[in-house]
């Protein structure tokens, strides 16, 4: 699959799974590695780019190993942006299932 | 292992100018998704796949960190300096027919570069060869005094030696150049070569004032002034400047009676040493050929060209070896070389545009 597709589906993912629980950066990638094949290394990447944009905030808590973590948060800017994105994916993918043999309908 | 990966993701994040705030919660975020992997049971090379590999992680990372905007300025300036020297270049040959010496302003290039990318003290001492060939250059063209205005070379490892030298060594290391300005120029304008040759012995009469025994400095310093005064007073008076050589004798036994022969200040231990010699023996050997073209073969409009070797000597020995600072003297000798022997003094000074092209090619 072309690398930017998968890129665009896995922020979208990220997005989805931190709208349902504030997360830190490891959590969300063994979040994501248990459902999808994921490259795990364009995680972080994402949850920053993510972050500039607007779309996450972050904050600090304190844990028991040490350190505090850093926990993202979905903005409400965040909210609309994935609202758009899975209207457009649910439409996109339609539109696939149809070309492919009617699999949408018989969903 | 973690700071081994943390070291190299910091390097790959500077390569990309990111600043260093970006850098420091980059790192800060890559520790804790270590720790946590550590946490549970993960081996580094599990966590080093899992991470990835950190130049690809910077290059993932690259529209998300903000690159430091004085260094980008700072790059466009060196970056837009050719397009903006030739434009004068182009401006002063045309306009007012100053093609020569309008080339000059390619020296800007290299100029440029090293005041934006080097602290204030390197800056100096890296820009003295420019600054030097341009003062050179003006003395020569302008007023004719290609020699002894060459003498202003000397000034690059002086300039080096005051900013680098602690002030106690800093009269003992400067007065070998001190001294042979001194004689060019008594020299050139006086025609004094005899005695002029007398203010090289400057260079121990100052290293001992390093010694440590009062009335052994005293002493030594007056075996100087002694055979100094007979060998004036004989040469002068009695017109005979041969015997007056023998009153050395006096302060060649003292150092030897001294034992310090060898060595008339405290020299350096080790490498350094080896390094100063080679230093001294380069201003020896100068002084030798000079003197043997000038009285062999009356070669003294183009024999001072041999003193450029103790500049360069110096440059090679004490700082980091590079041909842009090597290239102003490379420079100079073409363009005086093929000057005064092939008379295409109009050609010859292509040869400065050696200078900016040395910079461009080693600072890319």
């Amino acid at each position: 699959m072309n690398t930017q597709f998968k890129k665009g589906i896995v922020e979208m993912c990220i997005m989805s799974i931190i709208k349902q629980n504030d997360m830190y950066g490891y959590e969300v990638i063994e979040k994501l590695a248990t459902d999808i094949d994921v490259n795990e290394n364009t995680v972080y990447p994402i949850l920053r780019r993510l972050t500039s944009q607007g779309l996450f905030d972050t904050y600090m808590e304190q844990t028991n190993i040490g350190a505090p973590r850093k926990y993202y948060k979905i903005t409400s800017l965040g909210k609309e942006k994935l609202e758009e994105y899975e209207i457009e994916w649910k439409s996109f993918l339609k539109g696939v299932f149809k070309l492919l043999g009617g699999i949408a309908d018989e969903n | 292992m973690k700071t081994k990966y943390l070291e190299k993701l910091r390097d790959q994040l500077q390569n990309f100018q990111a600043s260093k705030a970006d850098i420091d919660e980059i790192l800060s975020d890559y520790g804790q998704l270590y720790d946590d992997a550590l946490a549970k049971g993960k081996t580094d090379e599990e966590i080093y796949q899992l991470l990835g590999e950190p130049r690809q992680v910077a290059y993932e990372l690259i529209d998300t960190i903000k690159i430091k905007q004085h260094k980008n300025k700072r790059n466009k300036i060196i970056a837009l300096m050719p397009f903006i020297s030739v434009i004068i270049f182009m401006i002063l040959g045309f306009g007012w027919d100053l093609w020569h010496p309008g080339w000059m302003v390619f020296l800007l290039i290299p100029i440029t570069a090293i005041i934006m990318t080097t602290d204030v003290k390197n800056a100096i001492i890296a820009l003295s060869p420019f600054i030097t060939t341009l003062t050179y250059l003006l003395l020569g063209f302008k007023y004719d005094l290609w020699h002894p205005g060459w003498l202003i070379f000397f000034f690059i490892p002086m300039i080096s030696i005051i900013l680098n030298t602690r002030l106690k060594d800093m009269f003992v290391a400067l007065s070998p150049f001190v001294a042979t300005i001194a004689f060019m120029i008594l020299g050139t304008y006086y025609d004094l070569w005899n005695p002029g040759w007398l203010v090289f012995l400057l260079i121990p009469m100052i290293g001992i004032l390093h010694t440590r025994k009062l009335w052994k400095m005293f002493v030594w310093e007056l075996s100087f002034v002694a055979a100094i005064a007979f060998y004036l007073y004989m040469g002068y008076v009695q017109n005979n400047w041969a015997t007056g050589g023998l009153g050395f004798i006096l302060p060649v036994a003292t150092s030897i009676i001294f034992g310090d022969m060898n060595f008339v200040w405290d020299m350096p231990k080790g490498p350094m040493r080896k390094k100063v010699y080679i230093l001294l023996s380069s201003i020896a050997l100068s002084i030798a050929v000079f003197v043997l073209l000038g009285v062999l073969a009356q070669g003294w409009a183009y024999a001072w060209q041999i003193f450029l070797i103790i500049p360069v000597a110096s440059i090679i020995l004490f700082d980091k070896f590079r041909v842009t600072a090597i290239m102003p003297f490379i420079a100079v000798v073409l363009f005086f070389s093929l000057g005064y022997f092939l008379h295409i003094f109009q050609w010859s000074w292509l040869a400065f545009l050696l200078i900016p092209m040395a910079a461009i090619i080693e600072n890319a």
